[in-house]
């Protein structure tokens, strides 16, 4: 088949499999979105800018595990993606990021919309690529999916001069069948003898944990864990990014770990004498001093990417490979050794964790019909979605307060239903993200929780989602505040609202997301909360968007204390400290 | 904290030099000293041949040798770091 640079660009993405392109187009990718014209198998999808497309694209990758593919053009197009770029490789998410870039003979004379997007995204990319020749690009876009979707994935970059795109020069199509790169092997089967290692260390446990992370949804090892588990009977907490990997309904599951943990995953892993952890990092958000980090415990840690282990806190025992297939490996091990597990031995341990959690647990007293003053509690509209959704819907988040509470009261049973920026912390990711996560699975709810704030930093989103017909449930939980700066201005600033409000300059939400065709409800009233959330997830045709006007003085609990606190050390509430 | 040299093995690729000189940057690793060519007495490389199971060419690969002053646990995770990065293949200490 011989075909010109543009179309076997479109063709090496249909051969990928991919079905959604997410992208805005430019003088520098023109030639590609003629080539995007004259096919059907894949489906471009408009967005309002760049930084909706990267998003969208890294929705779509954490609900499937399928790679994200963004197209943008050259100069403020490819800058425009840095954020989402970023925030996907803070998170370890496959994504590929073709962008425009001037002709070959002008790079380096700065033309117009010229802008060194190799060098820009350099930091932020798992690897980059810039196409020389037409002839290298099908070789170019199998490896680029294969280093964004193997080992610890990540995103790539393939900057695409136009000339290399150009519809007048044909070549003979003959993409590779299969992928070799001789300077990238990352590790996939564990080494059996770390496994026996590890098991001698969980026989002698009393006091052990599983800390699981985003690593481990990434691997696709849920049911591995889940099996290891149902032969441990371990107490699981779940980093922010691990969310769904162990289901939440569970018995042995504590919540959420770390900065807004639970009150008893944080006792748990400080008072630990052995933490296993699993595609987890341990970032400062987990750790908190790492000088005053469990200090009583032995780690073991199962992951992909060597540099991850022993980088914060030293790990006894590594495990380098992919995350499931260690899992399986020491599932495997500790079947033969079944009689030597003694459940009796950490009786005490689970006995003294479950007082923990009635002592300080979550306070779900406060999903509640009526309050004193009628004022909506945040913590209840994320319970009543909950309720609402039978705990079963895809949960998109911005940043901030609104994704602290949902991290917190949405129960999640399975993963890659939480679909939140949790390293990067990127406010404006929870609309486009959820886009991504609607075209994936038109028939599923996907709901977007998020704040006045983020969601006004990619509103313009709210237009692409007309155009494509996108009927995902929006939730505002609106407090008027930028409420995590605030929340830290009241706890170590005295108070000081430094520009963290915005002096009745919010917009009336209703009659904004009405001017695109969406439906739009406000919400004021503890009162009228349960019934109207009710008839917004009723409809089911229409993009809804429900503005939720919560108590603006509410904060996040449990808070870790710091500087140079532990895990043990937490804020409970605004005046009670342990 | 000793001075440590780092030989890095990458692939003589436009961009490759950068992501070993960027990393450092990134990271916050200093580097004192800093010097590249291109690999032409591939006979001297048997042992990273044999090691990495491959045969070099002539001028396909460069040869970087770094000097930095770190402690033995910083020196492993920097190796661990430029290991990473796809284009090189294979980072070590030059004792």
């Amino acid at each position: 088949m011989k075909l010109a640079g543009n179309d076997m660009l479109i063709q090496s993405l249909v051969d990928e499999g991919v079905e959604f392109l997410f992208g805005y187009p430019g003088g520098a990718a023109l030639h590609i979105y003629d080539a995007i014209f004259n096919q059907n198998e894949l489906q471009h999808i408009l967005v309002r800018h760049e930084q909706g497309a990267t998003h969208a694209a890294d929705g779509y990758a954490r609900a499937t595990g399928k790679p994200g593919v963004v197209l943008v053009t050259s100069g403020p197009g490819a800058t425009n993606a840095i954020t989402g770029i970023a925030t996907a490789f803070m998170d370890s998410i496959p994504m590929v990021v073709l962008s425009g870039q001037v002709a070959s003979h002008l790079i380096g004379t700065d033309a117009f919309q010229e802008t060194d997007m190799i060098g820009i995204s350099r930091p932020i990319v798992k690897h980059s690529f810039s196409i020389e020749s037409a002839e290298e690009i099908p070789r170019v876009i199998k490896e680029a999916f294969h280093i964004a979707t193997s080992g610890r994935p990540g995103p790539v970059v393939i900057d695409i001069p136009k000339d290399t795109t150009a519809p007048d020069k044909l070549f003979n199509y003959d993409p590779p069948k299969s992928v070799k790169i001789r300077s990238y092997n990352p590790p996939v089967e564990p080494d059996p003898k770390q496994i026996e290692r590890a098991i001698s260390e969980i026989l002698k446990a009393k006091k052990p944990v599983i800390y699981a992370g985003g690593g481990a949804i990434n691997s696709n090892a849920s049911e591995e864990l889940y099996e290891l588990n149902e032969l441990l009977n371990f107490p699981v907490t779940n980093t922010l990014m691990g969310l769904g990997v162990y289901p939440a309904s569970k018995k042995r599951f504590m919540g959420m770990l770390g900065m807004h943990g639970t009150y008893q995953s944080n006792m748990a892993m400080h008072n630990a004498d052995l933490i296993i952890a699993i595609g987890a990092r341990f970032d400062d958000r987990i750790t908190n001093t790492p000088d005053l980090f469990a200090p009583n415990a032995k780690i073991i840690h199962f992951d992909v990417d060597q540099s991850s282990v022993s980088k914060i806190i030293e790990a006894n025992i590594a495990v380098f490979g992919q995350v499931k297939n260690s899992l399986r490996e020491i599932n495997k091990q500790l079947k033969e050794k079944i009689n030597l597990i003694d459940k009796n031995k950490i009786e005490p341990w689970l006995d003294q964790i479950d007082e923990w959690t009635s002592l300080h647990g979550l306070n779900h007293e406060l999903y509640k019909e009526t309050s004193d003053n009628n004022m909506i509690m945040p913590q209840s509209v994320v319970q009543h979605v909950y309720q609402i959704t039978n705990g079963s819907a895809f949960v998109t988040s911005d940043v901030g307060q609104h994704q602290m509470f949902a991290a917190q009261y949405y129960h999640f049973d399975k993963p890659r239903y939480w679909i939140n920026s949790g390293g990067l912390g990127t406010m404006g990711f929870g609309l486009p993200a959820a886009m991504g996560v609607k075209l994936a699975y038109p028939d599923e709810e996907v709901v977007c929780i998020t704040g006045e704030g983020s969601i006004q930093m990619c509103i313009q989103e709210l237009s692409t989602c007309t155009q494509y017909n996108l009927p995902i449930k929006i939730i505002n939980i609106n407090n008027e505040a930028l409420g995590m700066v605030k929340q830290w201005q009241d706890m170590s600033y005295g108070g000081r609202h430094s520009e963290s409000t915005y002096q009745s300059s919010l917009p009336n939400f209703i009659e904004l997301v009405e001017s695109y065709g969406h439906v739009g409800f406000k919400i004021e009233k503890n009162s009228d909360l349960k019934e109207t959330l009710e008839e917004a997830f009723s409809i089911k045709d229409k993009l809804v968007f429900v503005d939720v006007y919560v108590d603006p003085s509410e904060h996040v609990y449990p808070m870790l204390v710091a500087p140079n606190g532990s895990l043990k050390d937490m804020w409970l509430s605004k005046d009670k400290k342990v | 904290m000793m001075q440590r040299n780092i030989l890095v093995i990458l692939e003589n690729k436009p961009g490759a030099l950068a992501r070993v000189v960027g990393l450092f940057h990134q990271r916050g690793y200093n580097i004192e000293s800093l010097h590249v060519d291109p690999v032409k007495d591939v006979e001297n490389y048997k042992e990273i041949e044999d090691s990495l199971d491959l045969k070099l060419q002539e001028n396909e690969v460069s040869k970087l040798l770094i000097t930095t002053t770190v402690s033995d646990n910083l020196l492993r995770q920097i190796l661990r770091q430029i290991n990473k990065l796809i284009d090189v293949l294979i980072a070590k200490e030059e004792i």
